[in-house]
């Protein structure tokens, strides 16, 4: 058979196959990971009882197995199809979390990288976003060094979020992967206090900046500046290294978000007796998540949602009250933050303590020449797809560019640093090829089989509210192993694939159309019994949400393979059929007779 | 005198290899019903444009169709789905008619009506994949063993949904091995042990997948079909099927002497 060329109207169609073919377009919940975990592969690993291979496949995307599995705000289960069918989502952090508490082994964590490179690169800031950015650029060969103002490693994680729902030992163990790789660590050393910014810049190839937002916000309201004002950030880091902070026996705690509840429920356990939360959102528009609010009401948490601040009242300089009122809407027609209030339904709490836990600004102070461009909240400035900042080896990854949010997302924008320093490092281009980085929209588009019913999500087991408050033990107890095994089991293995499933010869020559035919684009090439494998069926057609014509595709193939082989099919067996055809036009089997008179 | 031919009835190529009795009896009996009614055997040239040899099957169909016009025939009537596609695509100046569309307008022969209302067995229906989308044959086809008073049962493929025999687009002596789960996967899916085709090459896949299949035309014309009775099977060789073809030349030639 002599060479194909293929015409451009073949080959557009087969170029519209690769294009908009969904075979290997990633489950919602993989696309939504910003780390891109292969959730659906452990979930359904778990599933099988294959818990060993679930933690090994968890350990390719994220060194925090056991940290995330139980704080990752998992906006995977967010676009879990079982979400938007029965609003009963995978518990895919749970599930990730058995497999880290009972599977990992530090035997088998993965400790090689590339050839050793000169090049040194500077990370300020220990948290999630420079933990994975120091990771990568170490297993790639880099020098990398980790300055942190704490004494402790984690960041926000550490400070942050509550001992209650993260264990630190857990943190400690899983960072030692960094020490054990050979990433060195500065701790309690403060940049531009114990070493400036300048000389950081100067001693090293590249300097990765995740400093976090680790400043609390107290807005200016009547009576912010009395004794015992406080704020959150300020707050949760202490109680965080000390289990202790001197704050009377009724305080109320101002926002809706996560943040909130984590004072709410930290406060419960260093001697508040009367937690009030005052949120403008109603309960449902609240930022926290529900099991969030459910699970601060189980220890007594009073929530006052729809209500926002009047003032702090004092009483010789102490706060003794908080004048609150109905705030009626916190969004504008336009979507702006603009709250409307009832100023006739209004309330005094009698407290002793006012928090703050509405956001949190990055100190930038340690750029004391200001040579970084900064933004609101005193984020610094840097190309959304490289995190670069004005100075070239100057990078910047995590909350502190005001980028992210959540600690998954704080990783993978320390992924994506570190991306950026090696493409630096070795004059690459910087923008090519990043639109996958983080979280994106995958392009698989599914609909529930008939038999997809809705299966409850299991739940994990917590400790009694009661007891639970007089100490900082962990809350949640996560899942047993049948938990796990039923839990993951209700997976709907999300992928589209309908004609692999219909088709029995595609199953046997590809993993998609895509894949297929991406191959003979590229190659130019194609065994012949592939098209002639094909039964001219349509069932994939059938199946296929895109209507693809996958049988015109391969007559397409099999017309060509025939010109170019001087008419005759290139298959060894279809010389029978000549046979037939001359017998079928002989003659001897040939008859054509009118009606009869 | 010479009386017009209308139309001529084309029983195809599978048919007349498979059962040359058959051929004859819808011969006579669109004789009774339809005067005026000639027929071609010819293969129409469809395994050539299967492979996708273009230039050979534009050939092969030009003789079809010199056949076809030398008769003067204004409408064809198939009992094959790959002569009923090929021959609506390339013959726009007859009407093509599938003897399942027209056996419910002139109705079955009087003694095949109700043959079947006592037999034990249920018949799964096999639909053909090239006329997926001609639901006056799948009703057609429905209509006839509603008729002979057979059970039937309609596997979760089928009609516009139905799955390839495993013969289809020339597969077979392409790739045996691939042919044969094709086959299998699609009896698999029906319950009964039993299978009613309307493609001599569909039931011939079918005994290949595992089940008792016959035509049905076997049905209208052969006796009453139980547990009991022996059913066809596969050809031992392909000099069976010519030595039908041969067969079924001699009736056609017979019949409209």
């Amino acid at each position: 058979m002599k060479k194909i060329t293929y015409p451009k109207q073949v080959l557009d169609k087969m170029q519209d196959i690769v294009d908009n073919c969904m075979g290997d377009a990633p489950p919602y919940c993989q696309a939504t990971c910003p780390m891109h975990t292969d959730v659906k592969g452990y979930v359904n690993l778990i599933g099988e009882g294959k818990h060993k291979e679930a933690i090994n496949l968890i350990r390719e995307k994220l060194f925090l197995p056991a940290t995330l599995g139980r704080i990752c705000a998992h906006p995977c289960e967010e676009k879990c199809k079982r979400e938007e069918a029965f609003r009963q989502p995978m518990a895919i952090a749970a599930l990730k979390r058995f497999a880290a508490d009972n599977y990992d082994d530090k035997k088998d964590w993965n400790l090689t990288i590339e050839v050793e490179k000169p090049q040194k690169i500077a990370v300020i800031g220990a948290g999630p976003a420079g933990a994975q950015a120091a990771l990568d650029l170490r297993r790639k060969g880099y020098k990398v060094t980790v300055f942190e103002r704490l004494q402790v490693v984690g960041g926000m994680m550490r400070v942050g979020i509550p001992e209650y729902r993260l264990p630190r030992h857990i943190i400690d163990h899983e960072y030692s992967l960094l020490k054990d790789i050979g990433v060195e660590f500065k701790m309690g050393v403060e940049i531009g206090k114990d070493i400036s910014f300048e000389s950081l810049k100067n001693d090293f190839d590249a300097v990765i900046i995740a400093v976090g937002a680790h400043k609390g916000v107290v807005i200016p309201i009547p009576g912010h500046d009395l004794n015992g004002v406080l704020n959150a950030v300020d707050f949760l880091r202490e109680v965080s290294l000390t289990r202790k902070y001197d704050i009377g026996k009724k305080i109320a705690v101002i926002g809706g978000g996560n943040v909130a509840i984590d004072v709410a429920r930290s406060a419960r356990r260093v001697g508040a007796e009367e937690v009030h939360l005052v949120c403008l959102e109603s309960r449902p528009e609240m930022p926290a998540h529900d099991w969030e609010i459910e699970e601060a009401e189980e220890e007594g948490i009073i929530l006052h949602d729809g209500f926002g601040p009047v003032k702090i009242v004092g009483n010789n300089g102490k706060v003794s009250g908080f004048e609150i009122k109905k705030c009626v809407s916190v969004f504008d027609e336009d979507g702006k933050f603009n709250p409307k209030y009832d100023e006739n339904v209004k309330k005094i709490l009698d407290v002793d303590n006012v928090v703050f836990a509405v956001g949190q600004a990055v100190d930038n102070s340690f750029d004391q020449e200001g040579d970084l461009e900064t933004i609101r909240g005193g984020k610094f400035k840097v190309d959304p797809i490289t995190l670069q900042t004005k100075i070239e080896n100057v990078f910047v990854a995590g909350d502190a560019s005001g980028r992210s949010v959540i600690a998954i997302e704080a990783m993978a924008e320390g992924r994506k640093a570190a991306i950026s320093v090696d493409r630096f490092f070795n004059n690459q281009d910087m923008l090519e090829d990043r639109e996958y980085e983080g979280a994106y929209e995958t392009w698989l588009e599914t609909d529930l089989k008939e038999d997809d019913i809705d299966i409850p999500r299991i739940k994990t087991t917590q400790r009694d509210p009661k007891e639970r408050v007089k100490s900082f033990e962990e809350v949640d107890l996560g899942f047993t192993e049948e938990q796990a095994i039923n839990e993951a089991s209700r997976c709907l293995k999300c992928e589209c694939k309908l004609c692999m499933k219909e088709c029995e010869m595609l199953g046997d020559y590809c993993e998609c159309p895509k894949d297929l035919f991406e191959n003979i684009l590229k190659t130019g090439e194609v065994d012949p019994i592939i098209p002639y494998s094909c039964n001219m069926c349509s069932q994939c057609t059938i199946a296929c949400p895109k209507d693809f014509e996958i049988k015109d595709r391969f007559m397409d193939i099999r017309k060509l393979m025939i010109k170019a082989n001087d008419g005759k099919s290139p298959i060894k067996g279809h010389g029978a059929i000549e046979v037939h055809q001359a017998l079928g036009f002989s003659k001897l089997f040939n008859t054509a007779r009118p009606a009869k008179k | 005198m010479t009386v017009k031919t209308k139309r001529v009835f084309i029983p195809g190529c599978s048919l007349p290899s498979y059962n040359p009795e058959a051929v004859k009896r819808t011969l006579e009996y669109l004789q009774e019903k339809l005067p005026g009614t000639g027929a071609i055997l010819k293969c129409c040239g469809k395994p050539t444009k299967a492979l996708g040899q273009v230039d050979k099957f534009k050939e092969r169909y030009s003789q079809f169709q010199a056949e076809v016009d030398k008769l003067g025939a204004e409408e064809i009537i198939v009992a094959c789905q790959s002569c009923y596609m090929t021959m609506s695509e390339y013959s726009p100046n007859q009407k093509v008619t599938s003897l399942w569309q027209l056996l419910p307008e002139i109705g079955l022969p009087k003694e095949a009506i109700g043959k079947g209302k006592d037999s034990d067995i249920v018949f799964a229906i096999h639909d053909s994949c090239p006329t997926r989308n001609v639901k006056s044959i799948h009703d057609g086809i429905r209509w006839i063993m509603n008729e002979l008073g057979y059970k039937v049962e309609e596997p979760p493929h089928t009609r516009e949904n139905t799955r390839c025999c495993g013969f289809g687009g020339m597969v077979v002596p392409a790739n045996p091995e691939l042919a044969l789960r094709v086959m299998k996967r699609r009896t698999s899916e029906m319950k009964s042990d039993y299978v009613v085709a309307y493609c001599a090459a569909c039931r011939e896949s079918m005994v290949k997948g595992g089940k008792k299949a016959v035509h049905i035309l076997d049905l209208i014309f052969g006796e009453t079909w139980n547990s009991k009775s022996e059913f066809p099977g596969v050809p031992g060789s392909p000099v069976t099927s010519w030595a039908n073809r041969y067969k079924s030349k001699k009736n056609i030639n017979k019949v409209l002497k």
